[in-house]
């Protein structure tokens, strides 16, 4: 049964660009910004209209931007330079002024590029790799002042606080209700996927935030009403797959398809596009650096090297959803010179074989070549759990 | 296995030879002229044969600029380096993995020995002892597969991760700067985490970025990495350190950088070139007291080497095997150059880098908090700044080096440098005039691929 | 309950090859090989047709097809599809059930399958886009030195030593080939080089994977002496004889999951 709301929101999504040219025209400032520790709370407490930066799955747009920054760079942020060099995508086409961090280093070169060639006005907030050190925490925090100075500057208004204080707690309802959301699509007798909340994020990324917050609140009611508790719980046949790695954003929906053309039902993820980065944020002080170092206590991004194995917060936190989720295999996914996930391949499928949790490699770009080579692989492991999961022998055997 | 066709120093070259100065090492040793012939000579062909190559485009072999004393201490350095930093090792030294294009003042003023990606590359291959080239290409090769493996195949620098994980070789610690100059570098220290040597210790030297240097926070903030960084030495070594620690090491390697700048200048302002490009590379390095492992044995040969130079320029006399006015070219980008015997052969020379010039030509504040001083220099690395301010100090460089062209050269997986290469070329070209080209290199063996070669010689036929 | 024969055929369409064999008894009975042409679907049934012409059947005397191989997902012959993954690990299996490791190196990728004794897969690993260590590679390097494919193994085995190559991506392993061979390098000690590189970095798969004996070494580049070796060497590991054309393996394995499939949904007992 369909969600009538999700109709309301693709539909409102398509309106959007136009509305965002008119607010511009009335003389509210669109401000898009990419980086895993970007706080997006500053920004709209300031009056600008927050659009996030996530497009991909164009491999004509790759080549683009490859000709500014290099083949060397990962496919996603060779495409986002390739859009603002073609300045086609109606969202980008409305940015004002772009924020940017150095979470991820290309991503950092990214806001040079751009910079540089396409003269656009870039803030970029400046991000520790030691995050876990009180020095590195009070560097954020600092960053986190100087970035909300430069927006200041531009927005021609001082930070109120209390404005502040108002947008922390409308991201929080919105992070909250998300995972809520979220749950439902991993249950029993599911009536929504994984793809339809995959999007239902992303369309927060574009959305205005006061309105997004209502329709989720209206998404969650009609679940509730359809689906009463969801209670998550393996079925032998299913092939529960949770996708890490590389984030995904909108416009690349290769490996989706894939994998649920090959008989695959996604239950999770803990990419930078999908549930992730909404959950565990605590913001404990009303203030940019408060706002900030919630977003860094956050289960860090892979860009943030953490030296200690045994202690690490992403993997505890991959194991936690996987276990929540009930995952049977995971599609550990990594853009082509995408190094934060290519590095930590090998030591993730590792970390989970201890836990006997099958992990498939995916090392892929946007171009459609190797879609059938993606298909073998994808449909094998598929068969491969749906085997392990029956108890083997009896399927196939 | 017996080597044959290797290389000889001529003999009669001995006598001028052992007539010039002795090294003098950090522990208070020495190695007179004598004894670097000797093993030079007598030792070395028979360990380290692939280095006596007569294969001429061949990268690792001698340099044939055999009046020039530092060509041959150089080599002895390289090649004693396993001998050298092992002993050092157990005589209390930690020895610390750091990043290329940095300075190492810290490390040394905590009791340590830093080494970078190819000088721990350098103290591996001499544990390996008897290869021909190809046989020690093959060696490398295998090594470097292994490094892929475990961590990634789109990784370009993985040298710690080979020779520290996979080859066994006892560095104490990974403590590189994070900078931005490469990319890797800080997943490559996150990946020993899964490796199978537990013991080595983990550490990231956070540098901050976007106008670093002129955010009081962010040269606080690298000024406190600094501290734990010689703290965390220290505990290894055996030792507390302390500032004057530091303001001693800081002067120390001052001087090994304004004495690779006034070589370089001498270099510069010659109408023939003083040495081979090879040797230039040498020198200039030879500042950033890192190459050797050695800070004093790096200092003592550059010391005489400036005189030796100063009178080749004065004198007017070139170096062997170039030609009387080759094209001047200068060479940015990351950790990799092309192969100078081919350019040379084409009628060229290198006549500098951006990479660790960069930092080799930063001096430090001698006077007030050492570790301010430092974080400050550190963060003001041109190489290090955005493209408009990079441009302005290669354009500078270029100007000093009378370049006739700009070859930007990155490894392939490199994610960061090879991103500027087209801001930084668009900019030195916009202005300057001066012919840019951007060249990809591919994991090199013991010479570059025609490929490349063929577009720089083409390049250096269009200058 | 049936009494007649049952014959079951799997049939393998590869980038470079399409291979077919007929199973009756849990016994080879016929096998097929042809060159693949543009057309996956006539590839296919061109293999069928020759395994069937050999064994004197025809194709309703076929109780199961299982297709497999890139062109499974156009076999209209086929019963059924299922990936090559699993097939190869079915086909080594029923050949020498103390396989454990499959390497398999076919036209165009090149795969690391760990199997358990029933000859499910436990675990798999297949190289990226990069072309190191295919057929497709080879043929390029047979072109390089102007020999036929078939001869590379033996060329590279006669090397008096190792000519180090530093790139396994087809077209810079072309570029640097060209240049090796510019400057003296004997052809043999090339393709050692060559053999040793692709070797190393196939065994980059078995990192991932894990390995454990026996192993298996399917598809056509299993042929190739010099490759063997080479493999042996870098993974340190003796690779078991194969009873049949390796490049059958996949095929071979389809047609065990066909009789299994059959048996499984009561076409005979």
């Amino acid at each position: 049964m369909p969600i009538k709301t999700l109709e309301v929101i693709r539909k409102r999504l398509e309106e959007r660009p136009a509305e965002l040219r008119k607010l511009r025209e009335s003389g509210q400032k669109v401000v898009g910004w990419t980086g895993y520790n970007v706080p997006e709370e500053i920004i709209y407490a300031l009056g600008f209209i927050p659009i996030r930066i996530a497009i991909g799955g164009d491999d004509r747009l790759v080549e683009v931007g490859g000709r500014y920054a290099s083949s060397k760079n990962c496919v996603f942020i060779r495409e986002i330079v390739g859009v603002f060099s073609e300045n086609e995508d109606p969202y980008i086409q409305q940015t004002d002024i772009l924020a940017f961090d150095a979470t991820c280093l290309q991503n950092f070169r990214a806001a040079e590029v751009i910079e540089y060639y396409f003269k656009k006005d870039v803030i970029v907030l400046g991000v520790p790799r030691n995050f876990y050190w009180e020095e590195g925490k009070e560097y954020f925090g600092k960053e986190a002042d100087e970035f909300a100075r430069l927006l200041e500057e531009r927005a021609g208004v001082a930070l109120d606080l209390a404005k502040l204080g108002e947008s922390v707690a409308l991201y929080n309802d919105i992070r909250k209700t998300l995972k809520s959301i979220y749950t439902f699509q991993a249950a029993k007798d599911n009536v929504i996927s994984w793809v339809e909340v995959f999007d239902l994020i992303q369309a927060g990324d574009l959305l205005d935030k006061k309105e997004y917050l209502s329709l989720l609140h209206e998404t969650l009611a009609e679940l509730r009403a359809l689906q009463h508790n969801p209670i998550i719980e393996v079925d032998g046949s299913e092939g529960r797959i949770f996708i890490s790695g590389s984030l995904i954003p909108r416009g690349d929906r290769k490996l989706i398809s894939i994998i649920t053309s090959v008989g695959g039902r996604i239950v999770g993820d803990d990419i930078w596009t999908g549930i992730l980065p909404h959950l565990d944020l605590e913001i404990k002080e009303i203030s940019p650096a408060g706002v900030a170092l919630g977003y860094l206590n956050r289960t860090p991004h892979a860009a943030l090297p953490y030296l200690d194995l045994e202690s690490d917060r992403r993997l505890k936190k991959l194991h936690e959803l996987l276990g929540e989720f009930k995952a049977q295999g995971v599609i550990y996914h990594t853009l082509r010179y995408c190094d934060p996930f290519t590095f930590k391949a090998k030591e993730t499928k590792d970390v989970l074989a201890k836990s006997d949790i099958p992990v498939l490699e995916i090392h892929t770009e946007y171009a459609g070549s190797d879609y059938e080579a993606l298909r073998t692989r994808l449909e094998a492991f598929v068969e491969m759990i749906k085997i392990k999961a029956e108890s083997a022998a009896e399927v196939i055997v | 296995m017996v080597k044959t066709d290797l290389y000889e120093y001529p003999p009669e070259l001995r006598e001028e030879f052992e007539a010039t100065e002795a090294i003098q090492f950090r522990d208070g040793s020495s190695a007179t002229a004598a004894d670097v012939w000797h093993f030079m000579t007598e030792i070395a062909p028979k360990r380290y044969p692939f280095a006596y190559t007569q294969k001429k485009y061949a990268g690792v072999r001698l340099s044939r600029d055999i009046h020039l004393p530092s060509a041959i201490k150089n080599h002895y350095l390289l090649l004693t380096m396993n001998d050298r930093i092992t002993r050092s090792r157990e005589n209390g030294a930690p020895v610390i993995f750091v990043q290329g294009g940095q300075s190492v003042d810290p490390y040394y003023a905590a009791g340590g020995i830093a080494l970078r990606p190819a000088s721990v590359g350098l103290w591996a291959r001499g544990r390996h002892e008897g290869l021909g080239l190809n046989e020690e290409v093959v060696r490398q090769h295998k090594q470097k597969e292994k490094a892929y493996h475990a961590i990634s195949f789109e990784a370009c620098q993985t040298a710690g991760y080979e020779n520290i994980q996979e080859g066994g070789l006892p560095i104490d610690m990974v403590a590189p700067f994070t900078c931005l100059r490469c990319s890797d570098i800080s997943y490559g220290v996150e990946a020993h985490r899964h490796g199978p040597n537990k013991a080595v210790k983990l550490m990231n030297i956070d540098y901050p970025m976007r106008h670093q240097a002129d955010k009081t926070w962010a040269v606080e903030y690298f000024a406190q990495n600094l501290r734990r960084l010689t703290s965390e030495i220290g505990k290894l070594a055996g030792r507390e350190v302390t500032d004057a620690d530091l303001s001693k090491e800081i002067r120390l390697h001052n001087e090994g950088r304004r004495l690779a700048i006034e070589t370089a200048e001498l270099w510069w302002s010659a109408d023939l070139p003083p040495t081979n490009g090879v040797d230039r590379r040498s020198l200039y390095q030879m500042g950033g007291m890192e190459v050797h492992g050695d800070p004093s044995a790096s200092l003592t040969v550059l010391r005489e080497s400036h005189a030796y130079i100063k009178e080749r320029v004065n004198k007017g006399i070139k170096a062997e095997g170039v030609v009387d006015k080759p094209i001047r070219l200068f060479v940015c980008g990351s950790c990799v150059f092309p192969n100078d015997f081919r350019i040379e052969e084409a009628g060229a020379i290198i006549v500098g880098q951006d990479n660790h010039w960069s930092d080799i030509s930063t001096l430090v504040e001698e006077d007030g908090d050492p570790y301010q001083n430092l974080a400050h220099a550190i963060l003001s690395y041109p190489y290090e700044q955005s493209v408009e301010v990079r441009a302005a100090w290669t354009i500078e460089q270029l100007k000093k080096s009378r370049a006739d062209g700009v070859l930007f050269l990155y490894q392939w997986g490199c994610n960061t440098q090879s991103a500027i290469a087209r801001m930084l070329c668009d900019t030195i070209k916009r202005d300057t005039g001066i012919p840019t080209m951007i060249i990809e290199q591919h994991e090199g063996g013991s010479e570059q691929s025609e490929q490349l070669l063929n577009r720089v010689n083409a390049f250096i036929e269009m200058l | 309950m049936s009494l007649k024969r049952n014959f079951f055929a799997g049939v393998d369409v590869g980038s470079l090859a399409a291979k077919s064999v007929i199973l009756e008894d849990g016994k080879v009975f016929a096998t097929g090989l042809v060159p693949s042409g543009f057309d996956s679907v006539e590839s296919g049934l061109n293999a069928l047709n020759l395994a069937l012409e050999t064994a004197g059947l025809k194709k309703e005397d076929l109780t199961y097809i299982v297709g497999t191989g890139y062109g499974r997902v156009s076999a209209p012959y086929a019963n059924k599809a299922v990936t090559e993954i699993t097939c190869h690990a079915k086909g080594a299996n029923f050949l020498h059930p103390t396989v454990r490791t499959i390497i398999d190196m076919g036209g165009q990728d090149c795969k690391a399958i760990r199997i358990d004794q029933d000859g499910a897969v436990v675990d798999f690993a297949m190289n990226d886009k990069c072309a190191a260590g295919t057929g497709r590679f080879l043929e390029v390097m047979a072109g390089v030195f102007k020999v036929k494919l078939e001869d590379l193994g033996a060329l590279s085995l006669s090397a008096t030593e190792l000519v180090p190559m530093s790139s396994t991506c087809t077209v810079f392993a072309e570029s640097e080939t060209i240049s090796l061979v510019a400057r003296g390098e004997k052809p043999a000690n090339i393709l050692n080089g060559i053999h040793h590189a692709i070797a190393n970095r196939i065994s980059g798969l078995f990192a991932r994977v894990g390995i454990t004996s026996d192993v298996f070494f399917s598809g056509g580049v299993a042929k190739n002496t010099g490759m063997k070796t080479a493999i042996e060497e870098a993974l340190k590991v003796t690779i078991v004889k194969p009873e049949i054309d390796p490049q059958l393996i996949g095929a071979l394995g389809a047609a065990v999951l066909a009789r299994n499939f059959s048996k499984k949904q009561g076409l005979w007992s």
